[in-house]
């Protein structure tokens, strides 16, 4: 464990190093990577750990991100504050929609989230507290003057969104290590069997259901704050999909792979861009083109690398030690 | 009263085209246990086609047609070319249980991404081929068109042919056996495979007809459909996935509770609404209303 730390407290300098040597739009998309790490982390902690499956995670998302936006902009509470509360009521919001779902097993579960995926983010046209089409401006504050007169917002967005995410990587790192995470696997691998070995299912099904809708609600939260408003269209249906096939991709039983598929998440509409501007900008393909690099390589995944990447090279790497032994 | 009775007849016509939905999610379930997310994008495909039909010929009900056996054929390629290789390809690991899901998510995506590319993003409409404008009821107006009247009218021909195929035909009975258990079915000389990929045609022309009657009261983009989608499979949970009645009821259930909501309460209620129904159903009694034996373990 204290390797870990340490590990993982190197990994930090070097971001904070790599930050502070790159331009505006990179700090930016590297504030992007590490809220997409600690979306695709909570799926893959549902999923890939307690064996459901969640097509909402957007919707709970959202449900942060409007939490973190009432405190800062109704309450005016502190910005660290706000998120601590977006990830605390998103993981009892998850409890309680776990309390219902999380008895359901595979695609029972993954259409009640589609439903709410799809019915979430339209509750806020109905409450004019929520803003409605526009939404609420989240103000993010300037950095801390100490930091100097140069310092810029965004890097402030990536200190923040990197620390968050780091925090959480190590935090979701030993949990999964823990009794929990064994638990649940066994609960994954075979229900009945983890169930005569005494582990109470259900409630290890709405304690995962719960923590990973936590961990969703603080990208939620951190999202908006990168993006300034929350508001319906933050959050479309797309966004829930993606998620899952930033955790297919990344190998959805193995946290190591998890950075690999939030660039992936990043890169895709930068991509969609130059290929649209190369075919002179139109808009059915800046409109089409990530969606469908997307579900491509979802399925893609799913058929060449179904268990992630790792698993394929560490196959490969076995392949080719038998052919030269 | 007045409002009550459009609510109802409005309800109903709502209601039947959820049916439909959830009719083909209920075929390729108990067939196949996957519950196909792709439909919504097979019949937007199928709808689109519909669109292009309707403005070279003018006749919607040429469109009607085609759109049917566009979808039947599309349903027939997606189970014999992808869900079949799928299949026999994913078959160890922990991913063989989201892997169904996974995979009509990402065909869902992109047959949108195809129909976006070649129609574009921007709303298109279908005409209806009757009225829309409602019947007056003395000096008012109802919402209820003798289009609604047509879709009921629609929809209970096609429930009609598919309870006389699935009970009176042979063809019928080996569906309904190698739903039922595959393996008994294969050895009583039923060939399966074949029986489920015209299972998977059955299903995508049901919601072929689902998607082009949902179109005309509303617009056509390449996600119009994904909300029928979602209502379709709460319609199928409220009815217990297993059962074609089912379907039909938690349809009809849904689309009077949505309406009901919606002109008493608030019409941006309507999918609040829908998902309360699913997670009290799935709450209070899990099998669904038109209970099967066979308890929910996917």
């Amino acid at each position: 464990m204290r390797k870990r730390l340490l590990l993982f407290i190197a990994l930090g300098w070097v971001l904070l190093f790599i930050g502070d040597r790159v331009d505006e739009l990179r700090v930016y998309q590297g504030a992007s990577i590490a809220v997409y790490t600690i979306a695709i982390g909570s799926i893959i902690l549902l999923t890939g750990y307690s064996g459901q499956i969640s097509l909402g995670h957007g919707a709970l998302m959202a449900f942060g991100g409007y939490v973190a936006a009432l405190c800062v902009a109704n309450a005016s509470l502190p910005l660290w504050f706000a998120f601590v509360m977006a990830a605390l009521l998103t993981g009892i919001f998850g409890g309680v929609l776990g309390f219902a779902a999380a008895r359901l097993s595979g695609p029972y579960l993954a259409g009640t989230t589609l439903a709410l995926a799809v019915g979430l983010p339209s509750l806020a046209n109905q409450f004019s507290i929520l803003g409605g089409e526009q939404g609420i401006y989240l103000d993010p504050g300037l950095p801390p003057a100490r930091l100097g007169e140069d310092f810029s917002q965004y890097k402030w967005f990536f200190w923040i969104t990197t620390l968050a995410a780091l925090i959480t990587m190590f935090w979701l790192s030993n949990i999964l290590r823990s009794k929990y995470g064994r638990t649940w696997r066994a609960l994954r691998g075979n229900e009945v069997a983890a169930q005569l070995c005494g582990v109470h299912t259900g409630r290890q099904k709405v304690l995962a259901f719960a923590l990973s809708s936590g961990l969703a609600g603080l990208a939620g939260a951190l999202l908006v704050l990168t993006i300034s408003t929350v508001s319906p269209s933050a959050f479309p249906l797309s966004l829930s999909f993606a998620l899952v096939t930033g955790a297919v991709v990344s190998g959805i039983y193995d946290l190591k792979g998890v950075m690999l598929g939030a660039v992936i998440l990043v890169i895709i509409p930068e991509i969609a861009d130059s290929v649209a501007s190369r075919f002179g900008d139109s808009l059915k393909i800046i409109s089409t083109l990530p969606g469908l690099l997307v579900s491509a390589l979802l399925i893609l995944a799913v058929l060449f690398t179904p268990n992630g990447p790792g698993e394929k090279l560490h196959h490969l790497r076995h392949k080719r030690k038998a052919h030269s032994g | 009263m007045y409002k009550f009775i459009s609510s109802l007849l409005i309800g109903l016509s709502l209601g039947a085209i959820y049916s439909l939905m959830s009719i083909s999610l209920v075929l390729v379930w108990r067939s196949t246990r996957v519950v196909n997310f792709a439909q919504a994008g097979q019949a937007i495909v199928s709808t689109y086609i519909a669109y292009e039909v309707v403005n070279r010929t003018g006749s919607f009900w040429l469109a009607f047609i085609v759109a049917i056996l566009a979808g039947a054929l599309l349903g027939a390629i997606v189970d014999r070319y992808f869900m079949r290789p799928l299949f026999k390809r994913v078959t160890t690991g922990p991913i063989v249980a989201i892997a169904p899901v996974v995979a009509t998510l990402g065909l869902l995506g992109i047959l949108r991404a195809i129909v976006g590319f070649i129609w574009g993003v921007e709303l298109k409409p279908i005409a209806a081929p009757v009225s829309l404008d409602g019947y007056s009821l003395g000096s008012e107006v109802l919402p209820f068109a003798p289009y609604n009247a047509l879709v009921i009218l629609i929809v209970a021909i096609v429930l009609i042919v598919l309870s006389l195929l699935f009970q009176k035909t042979n063809l019928g009975l080996s569906l309904r056996a190698s739903a039922f258990s595959p393996e008994i079915a294969r050895l009583s000389g039923v060939r399966v495979n074949e029986i489920r990929t015209l299972g998977w045609a059955i299903a995508g022309a049901a919601g072929a007809i689902a998607g082009i009657l949902a179109t005309p009261t509303s617009y056509l983009s390449p996600n119009s459909l994904d909300i029928l989608l979602v209502f379709g499979f709460a319609a199928a949970v409220i009815g217990g996935l297993e059962s074609m009645v089912g379907a039909v009821v938690g349809g009809l259930v849904l689309g009077l509770g949505v309406t009901f909501v919606s002109n008493y309460v608030s019409t941006s209620l309507i999918f609040p609404t829908a998902f309360v129904f699913l997670i009290v159903i799935l709450l209070v009694r899990p099998s669904g209303i038109v209970a099967g034996k066979r308890s929910r373990r996917a």
